[in-house]
């Protein structure tokens, strides 16, 4: 089957993209065999232990497992220490696969107790004989090891699977690709079962004549984990990516202490403990009941393997119709609760019901946690080790689905040998179905106790998860703003530069300027040399464009003159005199009309420093209008300084000239708060040329007001695209540098769906060449994850932004899984079709609907 | 003060001569002729400085803007070609702590790899 066909196939059980393709399948196929192996034991074991085991002995066969479980997980980490990942599993196939051949051969002993007579080796006479003996005369002893067997054969075939699917998969693709496999799992469950309880009821084999077909299956299961592997490196050695990694050498020992050195893990596996002590509570109940209500044990065993088949059918149609859709719309946040909390209604409801109803309400609630269990609790778990490190993810899975789920079951076994004891259960056991009820409720009351922990450690390790999977979220880049805000001081800087400049044209202006950094300043040595402040080339002609006196050197030190306080003192009291002021108001108006360019530049730099009487206030007003911009630029300063509302329009002004227009938006951001209203009110004027409206945001992100973000808002929500860029900006801007303004969700979430359709009307609709439209796109797209930040965690937004941008395979699905915790429902729809590597053909499929949809 | 643009291995390069003040401005500034780049979906900018004299404190703003707006979109921004002089400003405003500079262009070139 071609790739593209296979896909197609693929896509109907899951979300399967491109290459991944065969790998699914192979994966698919690997745990339908394995499940399709589980539930051909299973039925096995279960009626080997009724058959051969008395029920009060159930428990000591869960309790026996995990007590022992302990030492497989240590062989199991030592064996996945010293051998590749391939290897280890096929060994582990072969290692079960010679189990099945020797249990078979130990029940065929057993049922026709027949001791078969050595003819050919002389030298297996003794052992043959030995073990034949000893299997009828320990009987029960089988039984129990097949059981413990079973369980470990179970536990490890589940855990190596998800082991394989973390090598070959990374988070992302696991999430879209877990539906797959829980269903191929699925099926197996009811191939096996169904070809179990035909084989059986048909009497075309002995139940133990069923542990020869296994065998075939396993054979299967081992040529298509091999076909992923090897199929794995020829990807991996095309695009380098290394993704399946070295194998953990760890010990059972460093496996427990990796779970607990990791909050996240403990947490995992306490809500592991707790869902798998209610689900055995469950399991004593429903067997309880069923004992009770079915006498004739034949009709027991009947009525569990048809419930068994029934759960495995509801869990395929549940599987196929919810996990996939809860998944991917409501996330792990909210399918991580359905079981517990659904469970609890459940419990409860036993304390309603009447003894009539107790074996209908077993069954349901049983299947309930079978078919949870089976669904979206498997799924969910396994997704939740995802984000967890490589290294610490093989030591702690290990331990955590082999030991704490055992010890998890031995746990509920000794609890209900507890209640047994202790309740008298055995006395008040009468065999009847109102006997069945009180006990169900007696252990309802601890199972319930346990399920309301579940629900409990199920938003604590949910409010992990997040941390953890950021940890492999990191910055690629330093974002612009922020690299020149660590590093530079963007004011000082500029002055420097225009200090430097300013001694070309008048030594006045340059002392000036000089007076006007060293004031305010202290300045480093290696800057007074580059300035040119010592002492042996001080020849200030100090205010002598203004006062006309010619030249004179006056400053026999200027570095520490102009540091020194007294001197500073002295040229404010020069500017505060009375008659400073009336001469200083008639020669500005003389030298604003002046030809001289230096004089006027001169004029608008003083004004700065003057008291701001009305014919210095009108003098800067005109030489805010003068048509060279070094004199704008010096005047703007002085505008700064004084910053008198009758100015503000003469300034609006200047954001439409180029090269005045930063210097004019350092000016209206220094007027504060107060100029907002002036503003907004530009902002929205129509007549008001575009490149005005356009360079007013960024004054009202430097002002950076809850009342500037509320404008910007407003002004967002009137849709103008011509605004709209400069807006975002502006926005993100405050977002960035202000965290204590609030964006309120019902005026942002708008907007940001709004985007977020013209992205994607971009992208189904693309203006210009196929350059140009992607850059667009990408500019679009890039818009829409600043909005987010107004109501996301704007580290969060982004890191995902740039790892989707410039992150690696891995790092980009990350980000994807992040934001998929993030976001609400209508975004997603909207973004994931234009960040997630899709087809072409797919991506506009989804886009279509996405915009139908909103 | 003229401003060249031309294009090698993906890096767009602009070749400025003059100087960068404000009283010398033609219509469209080196910031907004990045921004087009960027527009375009170029992400690698390197300024050409060697014919440059002198920079004002709008000539530094213009090479600052024309940084942040590459950096925010994940880009390289680089200068090469300065003179010592300016070099001796850049080191001492601490610009060169953001800037990347190199004195020889066709390294800088190359090291946009």
């Amino acid at each position: 089957m071609s790739h593209g066909r296979l896909e197609r196939f693929l896509i109907k059980f899951g979300d399967v993209r491109g290459r991944e393709a065969r790998a699914a399948l192979s994966f698919s196929a690997y745990f339908f065999l394995v499940t399709f192996t589980f539930y051909i034991i299973k039925p096995i074991k279960e009626s080997f232990l009724i058959g051969f085991a008395r029920p009060g002995w159930w428990p000591y066969a869960d309790l026996a497992t995990a007590l022992l479980i302990g030492f497989v997980v240590a062989l199991n980490a030592r064996l996945l220490n010293r051998m590749p990942r391939r290897t280890y599993l096929t060994a582990s196939l072969l290692f079960f696969v010679a189990g099945l051949f020797a249990f078979w051969y130990v029940f065929d002993v057993f049922q026709t107790q027949a001791i078969t007579t050595p003819v050919i080796d002389p030298s297996g006479i003794v052992f043959f004989l030995w073990t034949q003996v000893f299997i009828i005369k320990s009987w029960p002893l089988a039984v129990f090891a097949f059981s413990f067997w079973t369980d470990v054969f179970i536990a490890m075939s589940v855990t190596q699977f998800w082991i394989a699917v973390n090598d070959v998969f990374d988070p992302h693709q696991a999430k879209r690709l877990v539906g797959l496999f829980v269903t191929g799992g699925l099926f197996g469950g009811i191939a096996g079962s169904a070809v179990a309880a035909l084989a059986t009821f048909a009497r075309i084999l002995r139940p133990e004549d069923l542990l020869l077909v296994a065998p075939v299956l396993l054979a299967l299961a081992l040529i298509s984990v091999n076909v992923v592997y090897a199929g794995q490196r020829q990807v991996d050695a095309a695009v380098g990516d290394g993704r399946i990694s070295a194998p953990a050498r760890v010990g059972l020992w460093e496996s427990f202490r990796a779970v607990r050195s990791s909050r996240y893990l403990v947490l995992l596996a306490a809500m592991l403990t707790s869902a798998v002590v209610a689900g055995s509570l469950i399991g004593y109940q429903f067997r309880t009941v069923v004992r009770n209500a079915i006498q004739n044990p034949a009709q027991q065993t009947s009525f569990i393997a048809a419930l068994f088949m029934g759960i495995l059918i509801v869990s395929t149609v549940f599987h196929l119709i919810t996990t996939r859709r809860v998944l991917q719309s409501y996330g792990i946040r909210w399918a991580i609760v359905i079981a517990p909390a659904f469970l609890i209604a459940g419990s409860l409801a036993v304390l309603l019901i009447p003894a009539g109803l107790i074996l209908f309400w077993a069954c349901a609630i049983r299947g309930a946690d079978k078919t949870f269990d089976n669904t979206i609790s498997q799924s969910v778990r396994e997704l939740l080790y995802i984000p967890v490190p490589a290294d610490v993810k093989y030591k702690g899975k290990i331990f955590i689905d082999m030991f704490v789920s055992k010890f998890a079951t031995g746990l509920g076994a000794a609890l209900f040998l507890a209640l047994y004891g202790l309740r008298n259960f055995a006395y008040r056991d009468d065999q009847t179905l109102a006997s069945a009820l009180v006990i169900a409720r007696e252990t309802g009351y601890v199972a319930l106790f346990f399920m309301a922990l579940w629900l409990v450690l199920t938003r604590l390790v949910y409010r992990e998860y997040p941390a953890i999977l950021k940890k492999d979220i990191r910055r690629k880049w330093q974002e612009g703003q922020e690299a020149l805000d660590a590093n530079v001081d963007i004011d000082l800087t500029l002055k420097i530069f225009n200090t430097i400049q300013s001694r070309e044209r008048s030594t006045t202006l340059y002392y000036m300027n000089i007076f006007n950094l060293v004031r305010h300043r202290n300045l480093a040595p290696e800057l007074k040399e580059l300035l040119g402040i010592k002492r042996d080339e001080l020849k200030a002609r100090a205010m002598d464009a203004l006062f006309d006196v010619g030249g004179g050197g006056f400053f026999p030190g200027l570095e520490e003159t102009i540091a020194d306080a007294e001197f500073q003192n002295e040229i404010d009291l020069i500017f505060l005199l009375p008659s400073y002021q009336e001469i200083m108001g008639k020669r500005l108006g003389e030298i604003v009309g002046s030809a001289s360019e230096v004089d006027r530049i001169e004029a608008a730099n003083s004004i700065s420093r003057m008291v701001p009487t009305e014919p210095t206030l009108e003098a800067l007003g005109r030489l805010l209008q003068d048509p060279s911009s070094e004199v704008v630029l010096y005047a703007l300063g002085s505008a700064s300084v004084h910053r008198r509302p009758e100015h503000v329009p003469l300034i609006l002004l200047l954001l439409a000239n180029p090269v005045a227009r930063d210097e004019a938006q350092r000016t209206l951001a220094a007027y504060g708060p107060g100029v907002e209203d002036l503003l907004a009110a530009a902002l929205r004027e129509e007549t008001e040329p575009l490149d005005v409206r356009r360079a007013v945001p960024e004054v009202l992100a430097r002002i950076g007001t809850q009342r500037a973000a509320d404008i910007l808002l407003e002004t967002l929500a009137l849709r103008r695209d011509d605004l709209e860029p400069a807006l975002v900006d502006a926005l993100y801007k405050i977002r960035a540098d202000r965290p204590g303004v609030r964006f309120r969700e019902r005026s942002v979430r708008p907007e940001l769906l709004s985007l977020a359709r013209k992205a994607c009307d971009a992208a189904l609709n693309p203006s210009g060449s196929g350059d140009e439209a992607r850059a667009a796109l990408t500019i679009r797209i890039k818009r829409v994850f600043d909005l987010m930040t107004l109501l996301y965690p704007r580290e969060d937004v982004v890191n995902a932004y740039q790892n989707l941008i410039q992150g690696t395979a891995r790092s980009a699905d990350y980000s994807l899984e992040s934001l998929d915790i993030l976001l609400d429902r209508d975004l997603k729809g909207l973004l994931w079709p234009l960040i997630e590597d899709l087809p072409a053909e797919e991506r506009d499929l989804r886009l279509k609907r996405a915009m139908r949809l909103k | 003060m003229v401003i060249k643009i031309r294009e090698a291995d993906k890096v767009v390069i602009f070749d400025v001569e003059g100087e960068i003040r404000r009283s010398d401005i033609p219509q469209t500034t080196l910031h907004s002729l990045v921004e087009a780049q960027l527009d375009r979906g170029r992400r690698k900018v390197l300024v050409n400085l060697r014919g440059v004299d002198f920079i004002d404190s709008f000539g530094v703003g213009q090479i600052l803007a024309s940084y942040t707006s590459t950096q925010n979109l994940g880009g390289k921004f680089k200068l090469c070609g300065i003179s010592q002089k300016l070099l001796l400003i850049f080191q001492i405003t601490m610009l060169h702590k953001v800037l990347e500079i190199h004195e020889d262009c066709d390294r800088a070139l190359e090291s946009f790899g």
